[in-house]
């Protein structure tokens, strides 16, 4: 996962080795795709706080290829804005996870590979308890689905700030039952970071 | 052996004979594909290859830039998996495929064939031809200008076949060319069992005797065909992308011939037919000649345009075409310079529209310049083959720069005049300087013209 990209990983373009230089100098990671990709995606400079990107044509596309068509190494594509966004962060960052069967099918979890990728350090004390999605429900449905996480065995929720990490928010039922279940196990503060907004 | 009562679903056999294909990807039951396993209907092959070097055992790619190493979760390792194919379904280190080597389909031998055409003597020529290569299981190029009827040469050779039992596969880099040449197979071979593959196409059922497919489809058949033609030859990507050269040796058993079919083969085909199966038709099948380019030049073209202006020789050649009521297509070398100047276009005449590669809209657009609802279309190098519109004159504003290659601009003239009733028509190179690649198509297209109408 290492090696420099010499095409775009979105449109197969030769990338400019300009940039690279500019990259080495200014010690950032070197790109992964071509200007032109780039552009495609719109940046949320509304709610920066909580999310990056808003979701549009080109997200679409990307999550396509990342999730469904198991594309790991598209998870370089975000990752000097999630690095730039996150290295100051204080909390501590916590991504959703997949539940195990469902992260044994896609053989590797997404939001994890986008933190490694962005060299930004994580933990993880959730554990995910169900396979079904929430998206494919009604609200009467979601309001009374039963927890869909519990804390991994011998982990210690602290009393201090943690930061949730997923890819979209849409419900927020996901993002919700995460910060309940941190809360009720003494965490100080829960905070929630996407990479789009719903 | 174990499982006695079970038998084998002809649908599963009809449809894994010949391809290799990713196991977890199978449209058939676990179960069944077990079963049909442990009977050893299948052999295994691991999607990745490691030893001696990194090979995807789908699409072949050997580029270690497109592959990408992860940690797995699924096999607890460090895995690997090919990019070049992914969108076949990825193929990684933990994945197998699947190649059929259990019982055969009956071969069925009947073939309706329902075909009255007349063909010219050059035709018939070239159909004899091809036939003898077929039976003598040699390779053969096909080289016919733009016109010369190049499908229906086919006919003979596939019918001969088909009717030998043998399994045939018509494969082109275009999906535009086999979304347009299966419904003329299936007109000709009315009982015939043919399946169209391309990215997206639905899903076909039973066994195919012939398939239509792209390049691309066969990195999905193994040792599958007794016969290959390849039409359009030396249309992107194929020339460019070794894999798909490669994935043409691999559909076809070892011993079956290739055919290749183009009108602007490249020296390299040449040179490897010269000397075995070949056959040139250098004439149209109406007996007109081709329309010979003329050149036009169009100084700074580039400037003017970025200012605004079309450069007068060009607006002429518009306005003329809008009062002899004649459909055009102005080819343009970048989707840039065609973003600028669709609007100005549009001042001469509102219903002018452009196409490009990406445009979803592309096959409607050209129908609407086929059923002359517009007046002219401007497109990148997309259209430069596969279409046919009566009367259509064409310009190619640029002509100079590097992507219209010789064969490119031997294609693009290639669209005019090739009904009967328009048998000629204005074929334009406008542009900044001449090149060696513009007096290659010029001198090319008069070279079939004087072979095909010798004094
Ligand atoms: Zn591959
Ligand atoms: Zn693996």
């Amino acid at each position: 996962m290492n090696k420099n990209e010499t095409h775009c990983l979105l449109c197969t373009q030769p990338l400019q080795l300009i940039t690279s230089w500019k990259a080495l100098l200014t010690k950032q990671f070197p790109p992964s795709i071509c200007e032109k990709c780039l552009a495609r995606f719109e940046r949320n400079t509304s709610h920066e706080s909580t999310s990056l990107y808003r979701y549009n044509e080109a997200m679409k596309d990307f999550l396509h290829q990342y999730k469904f068509l198991q594309d790991v190494a598209l998870a370089k594509v975000f990752r000097q804005e999630l690095h730039t966004h996150l290295k100051h962060e204080k909390a501590t960052i916590i991504p959703i996870p997949m539940h195990p069967e469902k992260q044994k099918e896609r053989t590797f979890s997404h939001m994890d590979e986008l933190l490694k990728s962005a060299k930004i350090p994580y933990i993880q004390l959730l554990e995910k308890t169900t396979t079904e999605t929430q998206s494919s429900k009604n609200r009467e449905e979601r309001l009374q689905t039963p927890p869909l996480f519990r804390l991994l065995p011998d982990i210690r929720v602290e009393y201090k700030e943690y930061l949730l990490f997923d890819d979209i928010q849409t419900t927020g039922t996901t993002l919700q039952h995460a910060t309940q279940l941190l809360l009720g196990a003494g965490a100080e503060n829960v905070r929630i970071f996407t990479l789009i907004s719903g | 052996m174990k499982y006695k009562g079970w038998l084998l679903p002809p649908a599963l056999r009809d449809f894994h004979e010949g391809r290799i294909w990713l196991k977890n990807h199978t449209p058939f039951h676990e179960d069944d594909i077990k079963r049909a396993i442990e009977r050893n209907y299948f052999y295994i092959k691991e999607g990745i290859q490691t030893i001696p070097q990194i090979k995807c055992n789908r699409c072949q790619n050997e580029e270690p830039q497109q592959f990408t190493h992860f940690e797995c979760s699924k096999c607890q390792k460090t895995c690997v998996y090919c990019r070049h194919c992914l969108n076949m379904g990825r193929i990684s280190c933990c994945t197998t495929l699947l190649i059929w080597r259990g019982p055969q389909t009956y071969k069925q031998k009947q073939h309706q064939f329902e075909w009255a055409g007349q063909f010219t003597p050059l035709q018939q020529q070239a159909s004899d031809e091809m036939l003898e290569s077929v039976k003598r299981q040699r390779n053969h190029l096909v080289h016919a200008v733009c016109g010369a009827g190049k499908t229906e040469i086919l006919f003979q050779s596939v019918h001969y076949a088909l009717e030998k039992g043998l399994r045939v596969c018509i494969a082109t880099p275009r999906t535009d060319v086999v979304l347009e040449l299966f419904p003329r197979f299936q007109a000709v071979f009315p009982k015939t069992n043919i399946h169209a593959l391309y990215g997206g196409a639905p899903k076909q059922e039973g066994y195919a005797r012939l398939v239509m497919a792209t390049t691309h489809q066969l990195y999905r058949f193994q040792h599958a065909f007794d016969l290959i033609i390849v039409d359009e030859a030396d249309a992107f990507p194929y020339t460019f992308d070794q894999t798909l050269q490669t994935a043409v040796q691999k559909a076809k058993k070892p011993e079956s011939p290739i055919i290749f079919v183009t009108a602007t083969p490249s020296q390299k085909l040449l040179q490897q037919h010269k000397r075995s199966g070949y056959s040139f038709i250098p004439k149209r099948y109406h007996n007109h000649p081709l329309p010979v380019p003329r050149y036009s030049s169009l100084w700074r073209y580039e400037n003017s345009l970025n200012k605004g202006k079309i450069p007068l020789k060009l607006q002429r050649w518009i306005e003329d075409r809008l009062t002899r009521q004649e459909p055009f297509l102005i080819f343009l070398p970048k989707v840039a310079l065609m973003d600028i100047v669709t609007p100005l276009f549009q001042i001469i005449h509102p219903d002018i529209l452009a196409v490009h590669a990406e445009d979803t809209d592309r096959k409607e657009k050209v129908l609407k310049l086929r059923n002359e609802e517009i007046p002219g279309l401007l497109t990148t190098t997309i259209l430069e083959r596969g279409i046919t519109i009566k009367n259509v004159q064409v310009a190619v504003v640029g002509a100079e720069s590097s992507i219209f290659t010789a064969s490119a601009l031997i294609q693009i003239a290639g669209r005019v005049g090739r009904n009967q009733a328009y048998a000629d028509g204005d074929v334009v190179f406008f542009h900044h300087g001449i090149t060696v690649e513009m007096d290659e198509a010029r001198a090319t297209i008069e070279r079939s013209n004087k072979e095909g109408f010798p004094r």
